[in-house]
Order: structure tokens, then sequence, then C-alpha cells
């Protein structure tokens, strides 16, 4: 009898939780399940391919989460990525480290301009950061007229592949950022002001929250998060053109709603995308370990997308 | 009395242009590159051009077109024509000529399916067509095995009826005037606008709000399904196997530009035509022009902005996420 009420109760848990345990259930399963077909999945070798393809994904997708925890969404986020990037590529042997800021500011200031015509001229964040997206793309191609951009610079590259632990670098740049955008999201009053605009932006102004401050904002957080992963990923690559991360959007959206954060907003949080990115990037890289294609690829975690984020959706809240 | 007359055609002239603004901006721009470039701007070959432009803009803006009166984005018209180019190619050795069908099956099929996720779940449908646009893309590299396949059979689609005017028009025009009938003089188009400005309303006034938007996302499918067949053959007789965000953008700018809200309501297919000359007399004028290409795709990103910011005008009570 007992036990049998432990169970309920248990179910009952499983049930009110269902955003954080759904996540940590589907991580095992991808690694079950990649484990039982190719066993070097798990291996040193393997581990360290998981680590380096989910690492910098994590990082834009922590800035991808946040607008959607607003109940906005990014769709600059793979050109501004790739922006920093190849300004990293281009102007490294220029101003040495000094780079870095660099990149990163100009990815501020992108983010800046979407909230911007987000925020104030009440453009569609999703139209808003699609022109945003084409202008930073075309930037990029005029800066980098189509080349191939290597990294000679030691330094840099041993941001990211510095193994510590038998694990690189670029993996404890990621964890430490999720903690403190987990930290911003959980603890400061900005993280607040952004669950109440993304559960009722109207609620939110008339409670004496600056609004569109505050989405501008998210903006200008999400084009930092961009510039960090870009750095990363030309320091983890050593090098790269404008053909990079060319389907990555759907996969980072995917990895922020398999991991709970709601598109209605108001819901989740840096922590679960944590999970998400493992789960998109573990099966990614699983397939690609089995010898999928990348046509195969994209259509298993196309249908991922929409298949979690329906699952994720807050149904009282529509 | 006749004097008078005049004068009110006079003002309806001056009303048209007044919720059209998008004619004015298309002569301006005809005018300012005609001076331009007088010589190569005006040659038959550029106008053939932009003519062959304006349809491959308009084929693809149709359908979304529809679904964005009732204030939605659908983005999986350029995942219908390559998933479909690519099963033609399949089919074709098979089926022959019928294997063309394939494309309003398929848009048919995608329409039923939109809309029913999307009225059972009240999933986005940006994000909904988007992911649905990546799986396409990735099921047309997979089925193709990397190359573009062509086919030679449907030429007859895109052969000269009438030299210097492109045949695909001839194609083309009976869609858009079905469309434009379809969203001006029946029921439906009625109902679609009433949801498009206000959902609520719609509701209250008895509509079945449910099964019009559903109805939207299948007539867009079909209308999606149709074009592409024309389509198929106008580009080329084959699809491309990587997916170009300008393929996807363009007609997006085209349905803005035209004047049709983002948040719905009004506007329609008959005023994306001229969205979509004004957009292509502009990408063909700045081609003529010295500019880098690049330096286009940039204009044409700052346009796309432009023009929404423009549109978003008067929106205030709006909530925009």
């Amino acid at each position: 009898m007992k036990n049998d009420n432990y169970f309920s109760t248990l179910i009952e848990k499983t049930k009110s939780n269902k955003n954080t345990v759904l996540p940590v259930i589907t991580i095992l399963l991808v690694i079950i399940i990649f484990q039982t077909i190719n066993p070097v999945f798990l291996k040193a070798q393997g581990r360290i391919t998981l680590v380096y393809s989910m690492s910098y994904f994590l990082i834009a997708a922590l800035g991808l989460t946040f607008v959607v925890m607003m109940g906005s969404f990014d769709f600059s986020i793979v050109s501004l990525l790739k922006l920093s990037a190849l300004i990293c590529g281009l102007y490294i042997n220029k101003f040495g480290l000094w780079v870095i800021p660099l990149a990163i500011l100009v990815c501020v200031c992108f983010g800046f301009v979407s909230g911007f015509l987000f925020a104030k001229l009440k453009v569609p964040s999703f139209i808003a950061t699609l022109g945003i997206s084409l202008v930073a793309e075309g930037i990029a191609l005029l800066l980098s007229k189509g080349h191939l951009l290597m990294i000679t610079n030691s330094s840099f590259r041993k941001l990211a592949v510095t193994f510590i632990g038998g694990i690189p670098a670029v993996f404890y740049w990621a964890v430490g950022i999720c903690i403190v955008s987990t930290l911003i999201a959980f603890i400061l009053p900005f993280g607040r002001r952004v669950f109440a605009i993304g559960e009722n932006a109207k609620a939110a102004s008339m409670s004496g929250i600056n609004v569109d401050r505050t989405r501008i904002y998210v903006f200008m957080l999400s084009g930092f998060f961009c510039g960090i992963a870009g750095v990363l990923y030309m320091a983890q690559m050593g090098g790269g053109s404008v053909g990079l991360g060319a389907d990555m959007m759907i996969p980072l959206f995917a990895s922020v709603v398999a991991g709970g954060t709601a598109l209605t907003g108001g819901v989740g949080g840096p922590h679960r995308t944590f999970f998400g990115a493992i789960i998109i990037t573990w099966t990614e890289s699983g397939m690609l370990m089995n010898g999928a294609s990348r046509g195969m690829q994209v259509v298993v975690l196309g249908i991922m997308a929409i298949i979690m984020s329906i699952a994720t959706l807050n149904k009282s809240r529509i | 009395m006749i004097n008078l007359k005049k004068k009110s055609v006079y003002l309806d002239f001056v009303k048209v242009l007044k919720q059209n603004p998008i004619i004015v901006i298309f002569f301006v721009f005809f005018v300012i590159f005609s001076f331009l470039y007088t010589r190569k701007f005006l040659s038959t070959m550029n106008l053939q051009a932009i003519l062959g432009q304006f349809v491959t803009l308009m084929l693809f803006a149709l359908g979304p077109s529809i679904v964005m009166v009732i204030g939605e984005l659908d983005l999986s018209y350029v995942g219908i024509w390559m998933l479909g180019g690519i099963i033609v190619w399949m089919l074709t050795p098979v089926l022959g000529l019928f294997s063309i069908l394939v494309f309003p099956l398929l848009g048919l099929v995608t329409g039923t399916f939109i809309g029913f996720v999307h009225t059972k779940t009240k999933i986005p449908v940006f994000i909904l067509t988007l992911s649905l646009l990546v799986t396409y893309w990735g099921l047309t590299s997979q089925l193709s095995g990397g190359y573009p396949r062509a086919t030679e059979k449907f030429g007859f689609i895109t052969a000269d009826i009438i030299p210097y005017i492109p045949t695909v028009l001839f194609w083309t025009i009976p869609l858009i005037i079905f469309a434009i009938y379809l969203m001006k003089f029946t029921k439906i188009g009625t109902y679609l606008y009433a949801i498009g400005s206000n959902e609520e309303g719609a509701k209250l006034a008895g509509i079945n709000v449910k099964k019009y938007k559903m109805l939207a996302f299948v007539i867009s499918g079909i209308f999606t399904g149709l074009s592409t067949i024309i389509l198929f053959q106008h580009l080329g007789g084959s699809v491309p196997v990587e997916l170009n965000l300008d393929t996807m953008v363009n007609p997006l700018v085209a349905i803005v530009l035209g004047g049709t809200p983002l948040t719905g309501g009004s506007g329609g297919p008959h005023k994306t035509i001229f969205g979509a000359l004004t957009f292509s007399v502009i990408t063909r004028g700045l081609n003529i022009s010295a500019l880098h290409p690049t330096t286009i795709q940039l204009f044409i990103g700052i346009l796309l902005i432009i023009a929404i910011v423009i549109s978003a005008r008067g929106m205030k009570g709006v909530e925009v996420t």
C-alpha cells in the first residue's frame, strides 16, 4: 500500500515537472541509442567530439533562450556568429587579442539595432532580425570577399583548444557562461523582468517595468552571446569562411525548445538550454558518427524541432 | 455634370495612390533607373528579365500573401518547390508528364498539415513552417544525392508563343486573377479579412475561425503547389539542393513592399503585384549598376527593414512579439 502511494506521488511529481524530467529522459535515450549502435560514442575520442560540438553551440543557444523567454524570436543568431567569427579571422593579425572585444562589440551593436527595431518601431522580432541577418551576412561577405580565413595566432586558439582535465577549454567557457546566465535569469531583477514580459507584456509595463528598454537589453545580450560564440568557434575550428554555420538556425532553435523553454514565453531558463543543447548536438554527432548524411540529420532535427516545440508549448496560456 | 464626374475620377485616382504608395515608388524607381542607364535599362533583354523576376516573386508570394491576410507567416513555399522538384525528377521515368501533379499534391498535403497542426496546438506558424522548410530541404538533399537533378520533359511550359513576352506570364496571370477573385469576391476572402483584422470579433460574429484559418493554409498550399509547376520550368527545370536565404526572403519583401501588413487584416494578392514589380525593378536596376553583388544583398536587407518599419506604422495598440 505504502509502495503504491509512493509510486503515485512520483507520477504526480513527474507530471508537474514535465519540462524538467523530459529533457533528462531524452538525453538518456540519446546516449543509450547511440551507445548501442556505435560504442565509440562514449569513448575518449567520441567524448571530445561531443564536447566540441556542443560548446560554442550552447553559448549561441543561451542568447536565443533569453529572447524566447521573452516571447520573441531572434533569427540573426547564426549571421551574427558568422560575422563575429569572420572579424576575428580578418583582423587577428592586425589587432592581436584585442579583436575579441571588437567582434563582440559589433555583435552587440547589431543586437541593439534589432532590439530598437522591435521595441521602439514595433517591427515583429522575427522579421526585424531576418532583415538584420541579411545585412550582417552581406557585411560578412563584403569583408571576407568569400575567402577562407585561417587563424595562425596560437594564443588566440589556446582559448578553446587547451585541454584541462582531458576536456577542451571551450567546454569550461560554455559551462561558465551557462551558469552566469542562469544567475542573471534567476537572481538579478533583469531576469525577473524578462520573465514578466514573456508572461504578459502589458501587465509588466503596467507594473512599472520599462518594457522597451528591457527588450533592447535582451537583444543586446543575445548579440553579446553570439559574439562570444563566434570568437570561440573561430578559436576552436582555426578557420572559416562565409559558409560556416549555414544550417545552424533550426538546431539552435530546437535546442532551446527541447530544454523546455516554451515559445509562448515566460517559462524555462538558460539552465534548461544546457540540456537542450546536449540533446540536439549529441543527436547530431551520434548520427554523424554512424555515417548519416547531412540531409538525413537535417530531416531528423527538423522533425524534432516541430515535435518538441509542440510538446513544450504551455497550453494554458493560449 | 461632366465636370463633376471628371473630378470624382481624379479624386478616385488620388485615393488609390494614397492607399497604395507603392505605385508611386514603382514609377519613381522606374524613371530614375531609365534616366541613369537609358540604354541598358530600357533594352528588351532587361525588361524581359524584369518580367521574369516578377513572375518568380509573384508565384512564390501568392500563397503566403493569402496567409499574411490572417496575420500569419507561411515560409513553406521554398520547401514545397525544392522537395516537389526532386520528387518530380524521381517520378518522371515512371509517370511521364503526370509526375508534375506532385507539386499541387505536395502543396495540398503541406498546407493541410500546417493548418491542422497550427489550429490544434497553436504553435507559431513561422516556427512550424521554418522547421518544415528545413525538413523538406534535408529530404531534398537526401533524395537527390547532393546533385541538382534536371528534367527536360516540361520545356513546353515555357516555350515561346509570342515573341518578347515571356510565356510564363500567360500562366501566371490566370493564377493571380483567381487568387484576387478568391480574396475579394467570395465569402472565404471576406471571412479571412475579418479574422485577420480581429480574430475575437470574427469569432463573436459567428465565423468558424478554426475552420477558415485552416482553409487559409490549405488554399495557400494549393496556390504554392500550382505556382511551383510553372516555377519549376521557369527556373530551369531543376531545383537547387542548397537552401538559399535570398529565395526565402525576397517574396516576403515583395509582400511587405506591396503593403500587406504583417499583422493581417488588409492587403492581399492584388497588392503584392506592385510589390513584386517594384522589387524586381529595384534589383534589376541595382544589378545593372556598378555595385558589387554583395552590396545589393545588403541593400535588400535594408529595404526589407525600411518597408516593414513603414508598414508597421500606426499599429500602436497591437501586441508585437
